[in-house]
């Protein structure tokens, strides 16, 4: 067992930690990421990739710490991923150059998180697929150009990818409560053509499965970033802040708050390393993955929502006040911790692998 | 970063589940899988089994009968006790005092007291807390006077006065180590002494402490007027605070207790499918418990592979203490919870008993002093 980064993984950090920490808001940055070699992470060696989980993990740790307002998670992890395993190469060579973008639209109105209740059709016609229905909360879709979508082509969920700008297709876009962008999508007769299909016929669920299991991993790596920085801004804040001439850190009761988060923090850390490594090494296995990456995601929600909550009433007012950084990261955590499915959804999908798996074996280690 | 365990290591866990699956008398694995209460007998024999295979003191330096294991194979070794339902050896002796007298003691001491405690033919109980001196236990108040034998020898002997209490075991020691204040004049943490004295002296006595769970495994001891020769004493006069303390930071590591909430699990599960008993509330409770263990054993695992790199267990195991102890509490609740009202009689106790765990090693409320005030620093 070996915890410490590699030469490559401390550089990846570095990098990222230098940008997160500088100013980051509000300017597009995309071809910087395509510079740093940032969208490349976990793409095929023939492309220029490198890397998988855990420098994804590592990246979106610092951008969590930073606050950085980025569609990476939905462009490059979640896409990026379901286009590589959908062995699209010719695809995924232009997201790591940075010049095509793309997201995917896979949650419904009806749905709560679950990606397999799909009612958006797909039919077929001539050479070509007619798509019909609605996507919603799709992520970064204004600075899409490639929509992937979802639809049931009879039993089965294949994936079409769609020109953002196609006929009949209606996008709605709006800002998120944390500043990110995210867009309902109208699906009136699209129609595209047969080529336009991702992955074969009917694999459309499991390669979302893969691609959601590795965007949700990610998230938790942001989760914790979050986490972590909301953590230390609070202890810094309590022992500068005088009340009843004293520190208010000096007082045991914000003291044992603070531990707890603290607590909260590392078991969140944990959870991250234990959903990146889940992705590395049972990468084959869907319901290994299921149960590795929803456990990290209930206890990401649970720590996070305890941390956030915890950071603001330590803060007092001032914690409450638009102008201060912790109730942005307390909005953002806010958001993580329901993106990709609540610890709700994740627990009843974790006890779902459970009920697929054979018994723990006695001496079931860590992954 | 490589997060799996070695092949060596992986080997060296079929070792020892081998071992213990063949070696660990049958009548002591049923009492350990049943929760039963052991006796001394059962420990000693135990001790012995590992006694032969040189496995009774993985902590010790290997000259003084120890192994040459990494703190990776150790946290292994204790993991398959769990698994193979073994109960782990007492600690007061090999873990405790022995340390103590490893780090601090003179030769005549080591050669005195570390082959004894190696050979399981001498039981120790830890004299620590006292009934005014619980978390605050540097205000402890038992004094111990230096003056000459009352016999014709003229040696130099303390003379202890004070009362012990919570003190597991005591029933079956030879010997107990104390803390006892040898300067009531100097500041509070200054002045107290670490001293080893002889159960069977003259003045000792032994009271069981009934438990809410109707265990007797605690006792309060009595020392009145007991004479212990000088040389009992580990380390210089006044310097006690400081072994204490040592001794305090070997009994915080280890007590997570993962491997045995694993079992404990298991067993809640066994017992579901046993009684047919599939309710979703209670399956969400207990996942969600599951996870919670899953995110402290990949801490220990951190904490671990810090340890191997050389880093000393530090206030971080305050972490495994606090969650560790939650953790079997909340197994203990969950298994009353899921089988209501009928199977109370048996269950119950354990959950009685388990209250225990979140008190005693320094409570949670000071662990989490400690993480305030040694890893936050407020």
């Amino acid at each position: 067992m070996d915890f410490t980064l590699t030469p490559e993984q401390l550089l990846i950090k570095d990098s990222v930690a230098r940008y997160a920490a500088g100013e980051h808001a509000g300017t597009e940055k995309w071809p910087q990421f395509a510079e740093l070699g940032w969208l490349a992470i976990g793409a095929p060696d023939e492309l220029g990739g490198f890397g998988g989980p855990l420098e994804t993990l590592i990246l979106m740790e610092q951008f969590g710490r930073g606050l950085v307002v980025s569609p990476y998670l939905s462009q490059v992890v979640l896409a990026g991923t379901l286009l590589r395993a959908a062995k699209r190469d010719d695809l995924l060579g232009s997201l790591v150059e940075g010049e095509a973008r793309y997201t995917v639209a896979y949650e419904e109105p009806h749905a709560r998180y679950d990606p397999s209740l799909v009612a958006t059709t797909a039919v077929r016609d001539g050479d070509s697929y007619v798509l019909r229905g609605t996507k919603v909360r799709v992520l970064d879709a204004a600075t899409a150009t490639t929509i992937i979508v979802s639809a049931r082509t009879g039993d089965e969920v294949s994936l079409f990818a769609l020109p953002a700008g196609a006929e009949n297709l209606e996008l709605v876009p709006y800002a998120t409560e944390d500043g990110h962008d995210a867009g309902d999508v109208r699906l009136d007769g699209v129609r595209v053509d047969g080529s336009a299909m991702i992955g074969e016929f009917g694999e459309g669920l499991s390669l979302l499965g893969l691609a959601l299991d590795h965007a949700t991993a990610a998230l938790c790596a942001e989760g914790l970033g979050l986490m972590a920085l909301m953590l230390e801004a609070t202890v810094q804040y309590t022992k500068q802040r005088q009340q009843f001439g004293v520190p208010i850190s000096s007082f045991q009761a914000l003291q044992h708050r603070m531990a707890e988060m603290f607590i909260e923090v590392e078991l969140a850390r944990s959870m991250a390393f234990l959903a990146a490594m889940t992705l590395d090494e049972q990468h084959d296995d869907p319901v290994a993955r299921a149960r590795g990456v929803s456990a990290a995601k209930v206890q990401i929600a649970k720590s996070g929502r305890f941390v956030g909550q915890s950071a603001i009433q330590l803060h007092g007012g001032i914690g409450m006040s638009e102008e201060y950084k912790v109730g942005h990261y307390f909005k953002r955590m806010t958001i993580v911790e329901r993106l990709l499915g609540d610890a709700d959804y994740h627990l009843g999908r974790y006890l779902a692998s459970q009920a697929t798996k054979a018994k723990t074996p006695a001496n079931a280690t860590v992954a | 970063m490589d997060l799996a365990f070695s092949t060596q290591e992986r080997a060296f866990r079929d070792e020892v589940r081998e071992f213990i699956a063949t070696q660990l008398p049958e009548d002591i694995r049923r009492k350990v899988q049943a929760g039963d209460h052991l006796v001394k007998d059962d420990y000693f024999r135990w001790h012995r089994i590992l006694h032969e295979r040189g496995w009774v003191a993985p902590g010790w330096p290997v000259e003084l009968g120890g192994t040459d294991w990494t703190p990776v194979q150790r946290h292994i070794f204790y993991e398959e006790f769990a698994y193979g339902w073994a109960p782990r050896l007492l600690p007061f002796g090999l873990n405790m005092v022995a340390p103590v007298i490893i780090e601090f003691g003179n030769d005549a001491q080591r050669a005195r007291y570390l082959p004894k405690i190696h050979s399981g033919e001498e039981f120790w109980c830890q004299g620590y807390s006292e009934p005014g001196a619980g978390s605050d236990l540097a205000s402890l108040s038992t004094r111990a006077v230096l003056r000459q034998a009352q016999d014709d020898s003229g040696r130099d002997v303390y003379v202890v006065n004070g009362t012990k209490t919570w003190i597991t075991a005591a029933q079956w020691a030879d010997w107990i180590f104390v803390l006892a204040r040898t300067d009531p004049a100097a500041k509070k943490q200054e002045g107290i002494s670490f001293i080893l004295v002889d159960m069977r002296s003259p003045g000792v006595t032994v009271r069981p402490i009934e438990t809410i769970d109707g265990g007797k495994e605690i006792n309060e001891v009595y020392l009145e007027n007991v004479e212990v020769p000088v040389e009992n004493r580990v380390g210089d006069e006044g310097a006690g605070w400081t072994y204490a303390k040592f001794l305090l930071e070997h009994e915080r590591t280890g007590t997570a207790g993962i491997a045995g909430c694993r079992q404990q699990l298991e067993t809640l599960h066994e017992l579901l499918e046993r009684e047919s008993i599939d309710d979703r509330r209670l399956n969400e409770k207990i996942a969600q418990v599951e996870i919670e263990l899953e995110a402290l054993a990949f801490t220990e695992l951190r904490t671990l592979a810090a340890e191997s790199a050389g880093k000393r267990p530090g206030p971080e195991s305050s972490i495994l203490k606090i969650k560790g102890t939650e953790i079997q509490q909340a197994i203990s609740e969950l298994a009353l919870d899921a089988l209501g009202p009928y199977a109370e009689r048996h269950l119950a106790p354990k959950y009685f008993n388990y209250r225990k765990t979140s008190i005693y090693a320094g409570s949670n409320e000071i662990q989490k002093n400690i993480i305030a005030k040694r890893i936050l620093k407020v």
